[in-house]
């Protein structure tokens, strides 16, 4: 599975799903929808998808020593380890903003999404929804992208719609918290949000090994 | 005990059908697969290499069925669907470097020495290669583990009339050192220069599967050469 992964970083991710972590670094940017940086990055990672369906990558690797069932693995690694990348600079950009910058004036004055565990849990749910719509999706033919490119973008915009109605509501105003007041609750929606990720790449990954097991090349 | 056995193989698309086809390949043999554009040659090696899902049949190579056994059987199979058609835009090593990770029996004497036979450069991206040399480079990346079976789609199409000859005769020289080979062709002369065995197929059927001399016998009118009997063939006469 490993030579699979370099495979897929040597060969066939295309330069913008790397470039694309550092969208990590908007949770930064005050005044702005920052969830909408999740999808940025999976815009970056359908490039890849793009890009490999343009050079034939799916036969390659079919045609290599491996079980068919590793071809789909290795994808959803790929774009596993690119999300853990995002993900890991998103959440330390976050951490800071908890601690070191909780007082900052140009973030209480922020109508927008606070960067905390809540906002945290909501990007995984939207990298969740990536690898269970889009790529998903994709296995059923293994050279459609846009059909479940387009519903992920859809479901994507809802998810930042609703996490950015949702603190407004009144009652609900401890999901915008800033540092670590109603930390439990972050926790919570943090791992809920984890477990969502978790779930939806795994059914995903299932049934595209059993779409692509069909598919004929 | 064959090293490559099909039996019963069906595909079924809304267009077209594979009908029942078995058929074997032996060690040390050269066997040519013949039939027009359509006639199911690829949907027969494509379901070989598992790059289609036949809807019956069994596969078997070495004995052993290729739906269970498929990463092992591949490390000892050399596979070559046409001219290169991925990664058109990342440099020949680039490409190599990669594949030789999958096969633990990589040679990188072979590779060099065909690399070198076929005056490919590595620095080149298969976009800048001719058909031709793109068939090469595939047969390239087929020829450097150790295979002893090479599985060929249509190797020689696109390839000028030295190159072809010359491919020919690299199959000679690998039968020679042992390697069996089938590859597909519609190009009759081909069949006639270098297979030990024809299959001939036609409409998804098998129509015939002799040693070469058999075939004559058996499907040759008086006079007639191999490509005069399929055309003739083809043109609905009986086998």
């Amino acid at each position: 599975m490993i030579r699979l992964l370099k495979k897929e970083m040597k060969l066939a991710a295309s330069p913008l799903s790397y470039l694309f972590i550092i969208f990590g670094l908007m949770a930064f940017v005050p005044g702005y929808p920052i969830l909408v940086s999740a999808f940025f990055l999976c815009l970056g990672l359908f490039q890849s998808f793009q890009a490999a369906r343009e050079a034939n990558d799916i036969t390659y690797t079919a045609l290599l020593p491996v079980a068919k069932a590793d071809v789909v693995r290795a994808k959803y690694l790929f774009c596993g380890f690119v999300q853990l990348c995002y993900f890991a600079l998103t959440a330390a950009v976050t951490l800071i903003r908890m601690t070191v910058l909780s007082e900052a004036a140009v973030y209480r004055s922020n109508p927008l999404m606070n960067a905390n565990l809540v906002y945290l849990g909501f990007v995984l749910l939207i990298l969740g929804l990536f690898n269970g719509i889009f790529v998903g999706g994709f296995f059923k033919t293994a050279y459609r992208l846009a059909k479940p490119f387009v519903i992920f973008i859809v479901a994507a915009f809802l998810v930042v719609g609703i996490a950015e109605t949702l603190f407004h509501i009144p009652g609900m105003e401890a999901l915008n918290a800033f540092g670590f007041a109603y930390i439990d609750l972050q926790i919570c929606v943090l791992l809920l949000g984890a477990s969502l990720y978790a779930a939806l790449t795994l059914m995903s990954m299932q049934r595209a090994m059993r779409d692509f097991e069909r598919i004929n090349l | 005990m064959p090293l490559c056995e099909i039996n019963n193989l069906r595909k079924t698309y809304p267009s077209f059908t594979l009908s029942d086809l078995s058929f074997q390949l032996n060690a040390g043999r050269i066997v040519g697969f013949i039939g027009r554009n359509g006639a199911g040659k690829t949907t027969t090696i494509k379901s070989m290499l598992g790059l289609v899902h036949p809807d019956g049949g069994e596969i078997r190579y070495f004995g052993l069925p290729f739906a269970r056994h498929e990463k092992q059987i591949k490390q000892q199979i050399g596979y070559s669907t046409g001219a290169v058609n991925y990664y058109p835009k990342r440099k020949i090593k680039d490409i190599v470097a990669v594949t030789r990770m999958f096969f633990d029996t990589w040679n990188e004497e072979t590779y060099r020495e065909y690399l070198s036979l076929f005056a490919l450069d590595e620095n080149k991206m298969p976009a800048e290669l001719s058909e031709g040399m793109r068939v090469k480079f595939n047969l390239l990346l087929a020829l450097s583990h150790k295979s002893e079976i090479l599985i060929l789609d249509e190797p020689t199409s696109g390839l000028d009339p030295f190159s072809r000859d010359e491919l020919l005769d690299i199959f000679e020289e690998l039968k020679k050192r042992g390697v069996s080979i089938l590859f597909s062709t519609h190009i009759t002369s081909d069949i006639e220069k270098c297979a030990d065995d024809i299959l001939y197929i036609r409409d998804g059927k098998l129509v015939a599967n002799y040693p070469k001399e058999d075939f004559r016998k058996n499907c040759c009118e008086a006079g007639e050469t191999i490509e005069q009997a399929i055309l003739r063939m083809e043109r609905g006469a009986s086998v």
